[in-house]
């Protein structure tokens, strides 16, 4: 806008202005170069060391080989991914089934201290995990939970408070005049919530949906103490094992980090195209 | 047309007395409960009771082994004076403290605002090639992240490379640097993401009103954008300190709190109390300070929020 404006108008006033815009052009493009090079560099590691033949921590140029991911999908490493798959997936429907009842709850009801209930679920959601781990870890214990399901439920639970969040905010967006026409034909609540105001408040349910299967999949202290028995152990968990381990191959390291984190990247991106359409509810009411 | 009507409404309703149930007031639907109860349930025993526990636990001496794993006892105040004259929670205490604000508030906000400033200006290309690099940073599980900054950090690894000296050993010579790099590393994207959106929803119009008034760059950044961009300031400081503060996967991956105890940020000293060195109470406790921690910097910032409006 600035630069079109001093353009077609060369006037004394402001000459000075085109010199000024192209130096912050130039300081901005400098900036973008030089971040961009400093949050490239450690994931150029991963790529290069993961099909590298003699990889190690430094970074150098690959010579090309995929037999890191041969290795990094043989065994017990692909069962340690495939129990990630486990975990996440109890854990994302833990957290979000009852997420979706509690906040159209929420959103819809007369709830006697609503406020104060909303304000202390905020504040649950930012209370450091680490502190449950030990209270958890000793319930856990007592009840010879510590296994994969219960520590996957924990999980669910942990990210709960965020998801009641996001979903209640989506659901208030959502016009109460559909509801009343479903209640008119006789529907019962699960009716209305699985039918009309889940189908339009998706956006809002997907995101809470994809944040939850992230948080559960990225996690590693919960599995870590959690989950004693090594055949029952996440990815993050095996990583560490491979990270820690007294030879290490930096290979297969590297190759395994990427298969890890590639779903996580594709559930963003999918997250950024739910986002981008906006949130569409034009369709659903007329006039 | 609804002046006329008013006053017929108004009479009729004060002349028939109301029967029924009243509907001015909303009431408590039954049908809530059956809505409320498996979230409920599932937060109270997995989350509100442990937090109350630990609190409990943190004036105990359970144990993770030996006598006192089943019968624990309150010991009052025990666990807290072995706190008070503990050097390295002392330690831990600063090197949290350096951590939080050091990289979290400080370098995290800055290079994020930095970023999404210059990517308003930049190159097309070069924004979206630097803006996808950030946000991929914050997208990667935090174990991916640990491990590509262990890599980075080791003599001969892409930070050793950048600072011009291969032979550097980061992880030993500068431990909390590698380890708050990282930290920010992970952050920026999400605070960038924040300052973009707001960025984006400054009125063009405010802009264009101070180039007319003759404000320059600087002027137009200190009296437009920043006072509009305060609030969303705000909010990712808050939200980038607790992310900083809970982050006990990076820096336990990286370093396990070492060199010594020199990256022994509370998080990664209370796991080692309370699951290496067995002593569940303790961990606890350092765990309740952190939450106390954590709370003190949400209500700073509460407070900083509201003062000024």
């Amino acid at each position: 806008m600035t630069d079109t404006t001093t353009e077609l108008r060369p006037d004394p006033a402001t000459e000075v202005h085109p010199r000024r815009v192209t130096g912050g052009k130039l300081v901005s493009n400098l900036v973008l170069l030089v971040f961009g090079l400093f949050f490239l560099v450690p994931m150029l590691w991963l790529i290069f060391a993961s099909v590298d033949e003699n990889a190690t921590g430094a970074l150098a140029w690959p010579t090309f080989t995929l037999d890191n991911f041969v290795v990094a999908t043989s065994g017990d490493n692909l069962n340690a991914l495939l129990n990630s798959v486990y975990i996440s997936v109890i854990a994302t429907v833990i957290s979000t089934v009852p997420a979706v009842m509690a906040a159209y709850a929420f959103s819809r009801h007369h709830i006697p201290w609503k406020g104060p209930l909303l304000l202390l679920i905020l504040m649950l959601s930012g209370v450091p995990i680490t502190i449950l781990i030990v209270p958890v870890y000793e319930q856990f214990l007592n009840l010879g939970l510590l296994q994969l399901v219960p520590a996957a439920i924990f999980l669910g639970v942990t990210s709960m408070p965020f998801e009641i969040w996001i979903i209640k905010n989506f659901i208030d967006a959502v016009p109460t005049d559909l509801e009343e026409a479903a209640r008119l034909e006789r529907a019962k609540t699960h009716q209305v919530i699985l039918r009309v105001v889940a189908p339009v408040a998706m956006p809002g349910i997907a995101a809470a949906t994809i944040f939850g299967f992230i948080l559960a999949w990225g996690n590693f202290l919960i599995p870590l103490v959690l989950i004693p028995s090594t055949v029952e152990q996440p990815a993050p968990v095996a990583l560490y094992g491979l990270l820690g381990g007294v030879f290490r191959q930096w290979g297969p390291l590297a190759a395994y980090s990427l298969l890890y984190s590639i779903p996580v990247v594709v559930l963003y991106l999918l997250l950024a195209r739910l986002f981008r359409g906006g949130f569409a509810l034009s369709g659903a009411i007329r006039g | 047309m609804t002046t006329t009507a008013e006053p017929v409404g108004a009479a009729t309703v004060g002349a028939t007395p109301p029967t029924g149930p009243r509907l001015d007031r909303k009431k408590f639907n039954w049908g809530t409960w059956p809505l409320l109860l498996p979230a409920f349930g599932l937060l109270l025993v997995l989350f509100l009771l442990p937090v109350i526990y630990s609190f409990y636990i943190g004036f105990t001496n359970l144990k993770l082994v030996g006598p006192t794993s089943i019968n624990f006892d309150f010991t009052g105040l025990e666990n807290v004076q072995r706190l008070v004259s503990d050097a390295v929670f002392h330690k831990s205490i600063v090197l949290t403290a350096i951590f939080v604000f050091g990289s979290g508030v400080i370098v995290t906000t800055l290079v994020a605002l930095v970023l999404a400033l210059a990517m308003q200006k930049g190159l097309a290309g070069l924004s979206t090639f630097a803006g996808a690099i950030v946000l991929a940073a914050f997208v990667l599980p935090p174990v991916t992240i640990a491990i590509v900054w262990y890599a980075a950090s080791i003599p001969g690894g892409g930070m050793s490379l950048l600072i011009g000296n291969p032979e550097a050993d980061l992880l030993n010579s500068a431990p909390m640097l590698a380890v708050s790099a990282a930290n920010a590393w992970s952050l920026t994207g999400i605070a960038m993401l924040m300052f973009g959106a707001a960025l984006r929803n400054i009125p063009g119009d405010i802009i264009e009103a101070a180039q007319l008034e003759n404000a320059g760059p600087w002027t137009r950044f200190r009296r437009i954008t920043l006072p509009l961009l305060r609030p969303t300031i705000m909010t990712t400081i808050l939200l980038v300190s607790l992310l900083s503060l809970a982050n006990f996967t990076i820096v336990y991956l990286m370093t396990g709190g070492g060199p010594g105890t020199d990256t022994m940020i509370l998080p990664v000293y209370a796991y080692q109390q309370a699951f290496r060195f067995n002593d569940l109470s303790y961990g606890a406790l350092i765990g309740n300070v952190m939450v106390v921690f954590a709370a003190v910097v949400a209500a700073i910032f509460v407070r900083l929020g509201r003062t000024d409006d």
